[in-house]
């Protein structure tokens, strides 16, 4: 590892990376717009701009070089010494701030970037307080610029990083700069608008308001968020996100680096897969069939009678007894569920959920991938059920024996980010005597169903999936459950007969001693605080 | 001033853009004498002559060759042709005029390099140029000087005439090469430089048309010739060009020996000032490189030393590499002088300035973009009748931060817009303070919106006009 | 949703303008075996497009896209850089006056305001005939013989105000005394 000194401090860094990515990394702040770790270096916004030593031309000794290096361009070399914080340093970062802003509007109480735009922070650590500009600022056009995005071309700082973003990692190259000099923009070409699956990451790594999401175009201001660390369950990537929730209300999903699985994206499948959390169809009272009619239950009611109706048509050992056990759980959840399921019935049946499968998986050029499986933890599930040994089945099996009456009792488990119980799905599970959903929507099979309970989505559980590569990943709590609703890990925890309060952490240490795999989960690399 | 002219002998003869004529007058023996030489030796020949490039930063050819990796597969020549700084045209006239003599440099130098496939970039405003070009490539393909196995040498290279379309900075050897490739010219961060990774990421050399010119008759003529012209640190014949209130505006050939006041007054070259006016400035290397003062100003006490604070005569500047930093030049650039007379405005030059670089900056890097817009609103103010003291002072610092020292930026554009605009603010602050001492009160608040206006909804393409007159 | 934002999502049929024939991207293709990539020949498809439309519409930039295997922003892209593309029609006569310095000093500002007295058209404008467009370059390279019109491909030299009306009634105007070459032209019309 090369040891490089910063500001007079010797710190070791990675090999074969910028200076400037070596300084952030060692906690230094060093402003930057056109880097960015996942692109190509322009070195374009000379706002890294760094002191060197180098060998005098004539005498070779090493002293400080007159000129200044941009940071972001020159790659670390043992024993090379730097500086940023020196005069002609801060002579620079502060020109060039006081340049961004002689045409900006300067309309921070309407930009809905206010509060996390580098604009603002540098401004305020580096930049002058007043501006020399006299003159009138030009206005550049607001732009539609895709289905997700808005450009307000006003407040762009040109640092590419959107243009390099869809050419490098999209691989679909719809931004572009036009014109040259100061009047340069970025745009589409006209009719050929952002359309991409990973559209909106350009308004993630816009280091200023300039590209903006629709979804949360002055939705809230950003520092009354509160970020929750997520694992998206949009796909079986497991890619890895942060949760912005405020007054008890998801607002966005922002991609959270994970150098194993998405590094600095995110699918917008994933960035808008929050919506239906604060549906006004979901189900939220536990419901149990009473004279023909589903009628509202309490929980505690709910878990009684669910242990009650086991003992009896499990006293063969269970073998008209499936559990269904939806991809869309938590490694927790289901093994709580399948612990629970195993006391009673043996010989029950674990069945793998209904997997979602749309295409096949999309592989872009740097390698970001969108699986096509769109639950988070099938993986996570086989596991589980394979543990617990006893009969299992997959779904089409499940679906086969169920259509020839060969059930008494089923527990299905859903928890889809829509309803998914069609009317042929129904059909099928009616063949079963006593079926009980936990699920997030109505179906077609509530007239059907001896218990209808309400579920949880992913934001208001805690938990862990394990992705398509056996990654296991832990999620947190971003809300709390709907009113009415109890969190489905918090449900199982108590139908096994535990007590208190469900910590996940805590379940994966009972699972740890059956189940090594979850013994350990993992944590992706914390971006440095100062890199962007 | 007996010079024998070289570069420019066969200009003005009839019919000098022929092939015929260009051999007839001794043309492709320099390729001759090449050709029976080793590529390596070629090149220590050519730094041993020190030929530095004529293209404006003066870096020595043969260095710059020899940079290229021994191991190379593919080498690329780019020849340029895209001569854009105001007022230069010696490009122009050497292939307008003589042809032959640069696609003979270009042979040479393509042979020195190993290169196989050669472009001249030329400007997208040569139109006549590029006829004549073209016409003289055919030719000489069709006397196997170019194409498969030349001359019987075994080596074989193409040489193709790419037309650009209009932008200054496709005239920096990455913003040419990327040009080249078919993208915006937008210059590239170097390490790698264009001799490791250049064109179609494969090393190239990016050689000025006047510099390739020299290589014929490095060869044919000799290296003792070749030392015995000019100064030890500025070899060769060097091309000059004179332009604006002059009397005999034009190009001209000459060892860098003489002065500034030569190429203005002597009847060798510009011929005196027009109409009998004094000179009030002079660029002396093309726009980018700075202003001297003229003679209007009084001359330098006898023996003294060079202030730049005093208002004195700058003219007698030496047009070399070297001397005319002393004048705080950035240096000779492509020594193409326009001469400012008594009677022009000094805000004019300023404004003119200004907007040559806001309109052509390539808007990569942050200072370069804001800052010349900047100055150029600045600028069109103080012509307005509405400057202010701060107003220089400030345009002094705009330029100090945008190019304090080459090598800051991307590539050299703000070094040299910086340069010309510190100079004049600097060296003419009387002038500019004397019309803003004539000013009367509120003229600046009154000015200010009705000069540079919002410019609202910057046009985009597609059914809109495309760019505004900037 | 948002303030007033221009839809960049659709366009209207029209206003991607016409686009160019099969033989001129036959021609286009001809450049390819000088390049190793397709994407260098972009300068000299566009020479040869706006050779043949006058100008580049946006429909001859989805041609050109598609010759050269590029997503058409990359083709607006180079075409919005450099100044001599055109995206909206042209005259048949492009007067390109120059407005570096020493033309400036030379008179140049005069020759702008004849040309836009009497053809009542400002920079980068065209007459409603269709006979002119004018724009304003900086430097033409022809210093020594400041200040200079060009009319399409023939440079006027020393231009004064007289010459500014002689050249603009002159229908040879640009017409060239040297031989051409014609390898940057559209192929001629069938």
């Amino acid at each position: 590892m090369p040891k490089i000194t910063i500001d007079g401090k010797t710190v070791e860094c990675r090999e074969n990376i910028p200076v400037l990515r070596a300084a952030l990394e060692a906690g230094f702040e060093v402003p930057h717009y056109c880097y960015h770790p996942g692109l190509s270096v322009v070195a374009s916004c000379r706002l890294c701009l760094m002191q060197m030593k180098m060998p005098h031309p004539k005498t070779k000794e090493l002293d400080w070089a007159p000129k200044l290096f941009p940071s972001c361009q020159t790659p670390v070399k043992d024993g090379m010494e730097v500086k940023f914080d020196s005069q002609l340093v801060h002579n620079n970062t502060n020109h060039v701030m006081e340049y961004y802003l002689i045409n900006h509007p300067l309309d921070c109480p309407v930009c809905d970037k206010a509060g996390e735009c580098y604009l603002q922070d540098y401004t305020e650590d580096y930049g002058p307080a007043t501006s020399r500009m006299v003159e009138e600022k030009n206005k550049n056009p607001k732009k539609d610029i895709g289905s997700q995005t808005l450009l307000y071309q006003d407040r762009c700082v040109l640092c590419t990083r959107c243009v390099r973003f869809t050419q490098e990692v999209a691989g679909t190259s719809e931004l572009t700069v036009i014109n040259r000099g100061n009047r340069g923009e970025i745009d589409v070409f006209p009719g050929e608008p952002l359309e991409n699956p990973l559209q909106a990451n350009v308004v993630d790594i816009c280091p200023v308001g300039a590209l903006l999401d629709k979804n949360f175009l002055f939705q809230q201001r950003v520092w009354l968020l509160k970020p929750t660390k997520s694992v998206s369950p949009a796909d079986a990537r497991g890619s890895t996100v942060y949760i912005d929730v405020n007054d008890d209300r998801v607002w966005r999903i922002r991609p959270r680096f994970n150098e194993k699985v998405n590094e600095w994206w995110i699918s917008d499948e994933s960035r808008f897969s929050w919506q239906h959390v604060h549906s006004p169809d979901r189900l939220n009272i536990p419901m149990i069939r009473e004279e023909s009619a589903l009628r509202p239950t309490r929980w505690p009611v709910v878990q009684e009678q669910i242990r009650a109706q086991l003992n009896t048509v499990a006293s063969d050992g269970g073998s008209r007894v499936a559990i269904v056990l939806s991809p869309m759980m938590s490694c927790e959840e289901a093994w709580l569920l399948a612990s629970f399921v195993r006391q009673s019935a043996p010989q029950a049946t674990f069945v793998i959920g209904y997997v979602p499968v749309e295409g096949t998986d999309q592989t872009f050029p740097k390698g970001f991938v969108i699986s096509a499986e769109k639950c988070p933890n099938r993986r996570g599930v086989e596991t589980v059920i394979e543990q617990a040994g006893g009969p299992s089945a997959s779904w089409d099996e499940f679906l086969t024996k169920a259509g020839g009456g060969e059930y008494r009792f089923a527990l299905v488990t859903g928890g889809y980010p829509k309803a998914w119980i069609d009317s042929t799905l129904a059909d099928t599970l009616r063949k079963i005597e006593t079926v009980v959903l936990h699920d997030v929507w109505a179906s077609a099979l509530d007239d059907h169903l001896w218990l209808q309970l309400p579920s949880a989505t992913w934001v208001e559980r805690e938990g862990s999936f394990m992705n398509a590569d056996g990654l296991v990943q832990p999620f947190d709590r971003a809300l709390k459950p709907l009113d009415g609703v109890v969190g489905d890990g918090q449900f199982y925890y108590e139908l096994a007969g535990h007590q208190g309060l469900f910590r996940s952490r805590k379940v994966r240490e009972l699972m740890a001693a059956e189940l090594p795999t979850f013994g350990e989960v993992f944590v992706p690399r914390e971006e440095p605080e100062y890199a962007h | 001033m007996a010079y024998d002219k070289v570069l420019l002998k066969r200009v003005g003869t009839p019919n000098s853009v022929s092939i015929d004529t260009y051999k007839a007058d001794g043309g492709y023996q320099g390729l001759a004498a090449a050709l029976k030489m080793q590529p390596g030796e070629l090149v220590d020949l050519v730094k041993g002559a020190n030929l530095r490039g004529r293209g404006g930063a003066g870096f020595p050819a043969g260095v710059k060759w020899s940079f290229l990796p021994p191991d190379r597969e593919v080498t690329y020549l780019c020849i340029n042709a895209d001569e854009s700084e105001p007022p230069t045209f010696s490009n122009r006239v050497l292939m307008e005029e003589d042809p032959h003599q640069v696609i003979e440099g270009v042979i040479i130098a393509g042979y020195a390099t190993r290169t196989t496939t050669a472009y001249i970039y030329m400007r997208g405003e040569f139109t006549e140029q590029y006829h004549v070009m073209q016409k003289a490539v055919d030719e000489a393909y069709a006397a196997g000087y170019l194409g498969e196995n030349i001359q019987g040498s075994g080596w074989s290279m193409n040489l193709y005439v790419h037309r650009g379309a209009g932008a200054y900075v496709c005239g920096e050897e990455t913003g040419l090469i990327e040009s080249l490739e078919g993208k915006r010219g937008w210059p590239r961060i170097k390490p790698p430089f264009p001799a490791v990774e250049g064109a179609f990421r494969k090393p190239t050399v990016v050689n000025n048309i006047e510099t390739v010119a020299c290589l014929p008759h490095i060869l044919s003529r000799g290296m003792d010739w070749w030392k015995s012209v000019g100064p030890e640190h500025s070899l060769g014949p060097k091309l000059f060009c004179i332009s604006g209130a002059v009397n005999r505006p034009g190009c001209y050939e000459a060892p860098c020996t003489i002065t500034m006041r030569d190429l203005i007054y002597d009847d060798a070259f510009g011929g005196g000032m027009r109409d009998g006016k004094k000179c009030k400035a002079v660029f002396p290397g093309g726009l980018s490189m700075g202003v001297l003062r003229g003679d209007t100003f009084p001359q330098r006490p006898a023996g003294s030393k060079i202030d730049l604070s005093e208002d004195h005569d700058e003219l007698d500047c030496i047009l070399d590499f070297e001397d005319i930093k002393q004048y705080g030049m950035l240096g000779l650039g492509t020594a193409a002088a326009v001469v400012v007379p008594e009677d022009v405005d000094i805000r004019d030059v300023l404004v003119n300035t200004c907007r040559f670089y806001a309109h052509e900056s390539c808007g990569q890097c942050t200072q370069c973009r804001e800052g010349t817009g900047w100055m150029y609103s600045i600028a069109k103010r103080i012509r307005a009748g509405a400057g202010r003291s701060v107003d220089l002072d400030l345009i002094e610092e705009l330029t100090n931060n945008m190019g304090m020292m080459p090598g800051m930026s991307i590539c050299g554009l703000p070094d040299g817009a910086a340069w010309p605009i510190r100079t004049l603010v600097q060296k003419f602050r009387a002038e500019f303070e004397s019309y803003i001492a004539q000013q009367h009160a509120g003229s600046v608040e009154e000015t200010i919106r009705r000069v540079n206006p919002a410019a609202y909804e910057l046009p985009i393409l597609g059914g809109r006009q495309m760019a505004p007159a900037t | 949703m948002s303030w007033n934002a221009i839809d960049r999502k659709t366009v209207p049929a029209e206003e991607m303008g016409p686009g160019i024939s099969e033989a001129t991207k036959e021609k286009i293709r001809s450049f390819f075996p000088r390049y190793p990539s397709k994407q260098a020949c972009m300068l000299p498809a566009l020479h040869i497009a706006q050779d043949e439309l006058g100008y580049v519409s946006l429909q001859a930039m989805r041609d050109i896209a598609q010759v050269l295997e590029l997503p058409p922003a990359a083709v607006m892209d180079v075409v919005s850089f450099y100044t001599h593309f055109w995206t909206h029609p042209r005259g048949e006569k492009m007067l390109m006056l120059c407005r570096s310095l020493t033309c400036e000093l030379l008179g140049s500002e005069k020759l702008r305001a004849r040309i836009e007295e009497k053809l009542g058209i400002g920079d980068h404008e065209t007459t409603p005939d269709g006979k002119f467009s004018f724009m304003t370059e900086e430097c033409l390279a022809a210093c020594d013989h400041g200040p200079c019109l060009m009319v399409n491909e023939k440079m006027h030299k020393c231009v004064s105000v007289e010459d500014v009306d002689r050249i603009l009634d002159d229908p040879a105007s640009d017409r060239l005394d040297i031989p051409r070459s014609d390898t940057y032209d559209a192929p001629p019309k069938a």
